[in-house]
């Protein structure tokens, strides 16, 4: 019963629910390889920020991808990998200490392993339950090392980047899909789905932050020596721009939208104030006039500062984890730089943003994917899904038990 | 016996009395002044007209802040606020939310004023959005209580203020801004009461404008001078800060239009620009026009509008910031104060803080950049 001793389905079902858009992406497994079968995309409803505020019209839509991957592929699904973002997933880093047994010193499979249980026994906070670990370096006597076993050392620390999820969302998101007849396989981290599409193995081993900045919030996950150092959210996204704009122009939504889409920025230059644009551009009744240093200022100004709580955040997060040396962002930590990626990352300048606001190197992330119309920085994040749902046999995302067994323990009262 | 104003201007709570104070001097003859406060250093300046409110609860300190005390202390007081009240037809009730007195005492020396038999019209300054959570809560709550008492709210932003001067202007200076809005309020209010005005109002008509029930309060102020002085005016407060944003009301249907100039200022000037005002802001249902020459001005046009509309029939996302006092069972939707104004499309949603900022309000707004014109 436990799901990860049977064989991999061959058909593989991964849904991103965005705040802006929802894609599900359905793949086979040939050979190793996976094929496209389908996909879908809709536009999100009853998401706000990155938080359900509405389950049912989110139900409806999630219904809709689902029928049409399936119909597209002409083959029932019965279990789907969903994304997990913004506020609802926290993650903490969690240690497992032991003193290593032997006399002398040398550690054996059996330390590791107990380590690890030591360390998944450590409670997630009242209310919130274990959706994942992953794993961190392990430290025998406050040296990493790959692979502890063989070694000799005295004391022993294996560590996971932990994430939880709000019970309450958990059980909305299993309802939900087990309302469809799906089983939920796993939960993927979002930041590292984006990753898994849009960075390379020799940055991640390197070190390299990745931000991916979506409609509702902006996920970030850095990569250190291979492993996740650390992940973090921030509630802020797209939308904050077009509303800024909507704000400042007093212009509709999707006017502000397209404006954004046409002419912000996330760098503003003193240029910009020479030049005059126009909503629609046939000078029509209700065409309007704007400035577009207007239109750069304001987004810049919120691109900027979104940036800006993100390096506050990951500064915060490396406290934590580093509490005894400050850490800086720079080039040592992180030799390959930022990857931007995400539907925002779209927006003009926005490399020089991050460069600007972070002091790295920057580039926006562009998934490699079959079909030409997924390489687009807002499909980081479902097509490094269905890559991280194929190595889900199982590098870094893995699980302690079934994922079951967590649900059950969760329903269990 | 003394006879009573025609306007009684109300500064309540620190902020309120601070303003209030200074704009005491350049007052119009007959627009009297009240201080209310909790805190015994306001009410103790220069002897004018001042109640001190919460003396039991606070013992002549502030409220520290508690809404409740701001409130209790003038419900405690209501014999003499209403002695105040008495006989005055229009109250005009200067208020900073955010704090005790400002955000808990408003609405009940409001519906106390009203009770009386008194129009209210309230200005209400918004805290910074540095100041954080709680204040901005508060300050939410308390604009919501003010708006159903009052028979008129007017929200000033502070943050709003801060575009309005240069960043290396004073801290002072952008206050000013708010004094002038305040003041060209009052002027515009205390002429429809004086009589000898180029162009009369009837005041009882001014007061019928914000007895509306539910309706959204429209205020605008503009000052032109020069050549074309009226209709540059009149573009000033078609640009007016606080009658912007998306969900501040632009359209209205019942108009006041004020139109003060110096002695050179024609008839044909002041239609102008009301004619410009009203394509900005409607008043198709009642336009009222009350234009005075004032030598004082000089070359200067002075253009100010306060409006009402009906109350909008659904809860579109349109700032509703004054409801008729009376009926407190009414049921009430949605009052959007500060929400839909600063926060858009996330007016009604949760407030995200970072920081101790509402991250949802726009980042040139919580950071004072001005914006480049146009």
């Amino acid at each position: 019963m436990k799901p990860q001793n049977k064989p991999l389905p061959s058909l593989i079902a991964v849904i991103d629910i965005g705040t802006h858009k929802t894609v599900a992406l359905v793949g086979q497994l040939i050979d190793g390889k996976a094929r496209m079968l389908s996909f879908s995309e809709r536009r999100t409803d009853g998401v706000v920020k990155g938080t359900v505020t509405d389950l049912e019209k989110l139900q409806r839509c999630v219904h809709e991808v689902v029928n049409d991957v399936e119909r597209g592929a002409s083959r029932a699904i019965d279990e789907v990998y969903l994304s997990m973002s913004g506020p609802a997933a926290e993650g903490e880093r969690v240690k497992g200490i032991i003193s290593v047994p032997a006399a002398d010193g040398r550690v054996a499979k059996q330390d590791v392993l107990d380590a690890i249980a030591s360390a998944k026994r450590l409670e997630p906070p009242a209310g919130r339950a274990t959706i994942l670990y992953m794993r961190q370096p392990t430290i025998l006597d406050n040296r990493p090392v790959v692979n502890a076993v063989g070694m000799t050392g005295r004391r022993l620390e294996v560590l996971f980047w932990r994430v939880t999820m709000d019970e309450g969302n958990l059980r909305l998101r299993v309802g939900m899909v087990n309302g469809m007849s799906l089983m939920l396989r796993d939960f993927i981290l979002a930041s590292h789905a984006a990753a898994c599409a849009v960075a390379t193995e020799t940055e991640k081993q390197g070190g390299v932050l990745l931000i991916d900045m979506g409609a509702g919030t902006t996920d970030w996950i850095l990569y250190y020596k291979e492993h996740i150092l650390c992940a973090g959210s921030i509630p802020l996204g797209g939308e904050h721009l077009t509303n800024d704009l909507g704000v400042a122009l007093r212009v509709s939504r999707d006017t502000a939208e397209d404006l954004k889409v046409r002419f912000a920025s996330a760098v503003h230059r003193e240029a910009d104030l020479n030049q005059t644009i126009w909503k629609d551009g046939d000078r029509g009744l209700g065409d309007q006039q704007f400035n577009r240093g207007t239109i750069t200022k304001v987004s810049s100004l919120r691109y900027q500062e979104t940036l800006d709580f993100v390096r506050k955040d990951v500064l915060r997060q490396l406290d934590q984890i580093f509490p005894d040396h400050p850490t800086k962002l720079d080039q040592h930590l992180l030799p390959s730089g930022v990857i931007l990626t995400g539907g925002s990352a779209n927006l003009q300048d926005a490399a020089e943003a991050v460069q600007l606001v972070l002091g790295l190197p920057a580039r926006v992330g562009v998934p490699v994917f079959e079909v030409e119309s997924f390489r687009k920085p807002e499909y980081a994040g479902v097509v490094g899904m269905m890559t991280a749902a194929i190595t889900d046999a199982p590098p870094p995302v893995r699980r302690p038990r079934g994922f079951l067994a967590a649900l059950r323990d969760l329903f269990r009262f | 016996m003394e006879r009573a104003p025609s306007i009684l201007l109300v500064g309540l709570g620190g902020a309120g009395c601070a303003m209030v104070t200074r704009l005491a001097p350049g007052l119009p003859a007959d627009i009297r002044v009240l201080r209310v406060d909790t805190d015994a250093r306001s009410v103790a300046e220069d002897g004018a007209a001042a109640v001190q409110i919460g003396r039991a609860q606070t013992r002549g300190m502030g409220t520290g802040g508690e809404p409740a005390v701001g409130a209790v202390a003038a419900e405690a007081e209501e014999p003499a606020l209403r002695r105040a009240f008495t006989g005055v037809p229009l109250v005009v009730l200067v208020t900073g939310l955010g704090g005790g007195t400002g955000s808990g005492a408003s609405a009940v020396v409001a519906r106390q004023a009203a009770d009386a038999g008194a129009t209210v019209l309230a200005f209400a300054t918004m805290p910074f959005s540095h100041e954080g959570e709680r204040r901005m809560r508060q300050a939410n709550e308390g604009a919501v209580a003010l708006g159903q008492k009052a028979h008129g709210l007017v929200l000033v932003h502070n943050d709003l203020l801060l575009q309005q001067v240069s960043n290396e202007a004073p801290l002072s200076e952008s206050f000013a801004a708010a004094d002038a809005w305040v003041g060209g309020a009052l002027r515009a209010l205390a002429a429809a009461f004086e009589p000898g005005a180029l162009v009369p109002v009837d005041p009882a008509a001014l007061r019928s404008i914000l007895a509306s029930p539910g309706s959204p309060t429209l205020f605008a102020y503009g000052v032109g001078a020069g050549p074309g002085a009226a209709a540059t005016a009149a573009r000033a407060a078609g640009q007016c800060p606080l009658a912007h944003g998306p969900g501040a009301v632009t359209k209205v249907a019942a108009l006041f239009v004020y139109v003060a100039g110096g002695p050179a200022m024609t008839s044909a000037d002041a239609f102008e620009a009301v004619a410009a005002v009203r394509l900005r802001f409607g008043g198709e249902t009642t336009t009222l026009l009350c234009a005075r020459i004032d030598p004082a001005l000089g070359e200067r046009v002075e253009v100010s509008v306060l409006g009402a509309s009906l109350p909008a029939p659904k809860a579109a996302p349109k700032a509703r910031k004054g409801a008729k006092a009376a009926d407190a069972d009414q049921p009430l939707f949605g009052f959007a104060t500060e929400e839909t104004l600063r926060r858009g499309l996330f007016g009604g949603t949760p407030m995200t803080f970072i920081e101790g900022q509402d991250v949802d309000v726009p980042t040139y707004i919580r950071k004072a950049v001005r914006l480049p014109a146009g």
